[in-house]
């Protein structure tokens, strides 16, 4: 699981069908001081993050898998949207 | 998922069964700097991406990568790791110039 913070949302009509009914946002991968690092990433979320929220993002697919069927190719799915992150020594 | 502008396709004469009626598409990754800027380029680095959606050169997809882009094949197995599971028809991406993690220095929410 890592950090990233929300800086976007994805619109698409032609999908895989198991993804049909799923809210997409565009994120990108935090570090410890808050900087980004990667590419953007294409996240499934139920939560209901907003832009320029911080979540935890978990790249198992078991959980998609559970919501959309075996078939589904979701990955990395918003598991927890972020109130507050302490760093000891920051 | 990652996302990629569409450059071109994979033919191949000879392949394993399990990819029978797969495409194979050449993919270009897009940078956050080439996302933001709303450019025509890609800057990551290419990859070939199963897919059955047909997207057209230049169009944007994303793809999911590892064990789970084999999973629209289920129940059986395919040698793919990577999956075009969309095509892009609009982002709005609009990160900050620069934003600390949440309370990041303590007190602060």
């Amino acid at each position: 699981m890592f950090l990233a913070r929300i800086d976007g949302t994805l619109t698409s009509t032609a999908k895989h069908a198991t993804l049909q009914a799923c809210r997409f946002l565009l994120g990108q991968r935090l570090e410890a001081d808050g900087s980004t690092s990667g590419e953007p990433l294409v996240i499934l979320d139920r939560l209901g993050a907003r832009h320029g929220s911080t979540v935890v993002v978990s790249t198992d697919g078991d959980i998609a898998r559970q919501w959309l069927g075996n078939t589904t190719p979701a990955r990395m799915v918003v598991v927890g949207i972020v109130d507050s992150v302490t760093l000891e020594g920051a | 998922m990652r996302l990629g502008i569409v450059r071109g396709q994979v033919v191949l004469s000879v392949g394993l069964p399990a990819l029978r009626g797969t495409r194979l598409l050449v993919v270009e990754p897009i940078t956050a700097e080439n996302l933001a800027a709303g450019a025509d380029r890609g800057g990551g680095k290419c990859l070939i991406v199963a897919d059955h959606l047909a997207p057209h050169v230049g169009q944007r997809v994303a793809f999911v990568e590892g064990r789970e882009a084999a999973n629209p094949y289920w129940p059986q197995d395919a040698p793919v790791d990577a999956y075009s599971a969309l095509i892009v028809e609009g982002v709005d991406f609009r990160p900050p110039a620069t934003a600390p993690l949440p309370a990041h220095a303590e007190g602060q929410r």
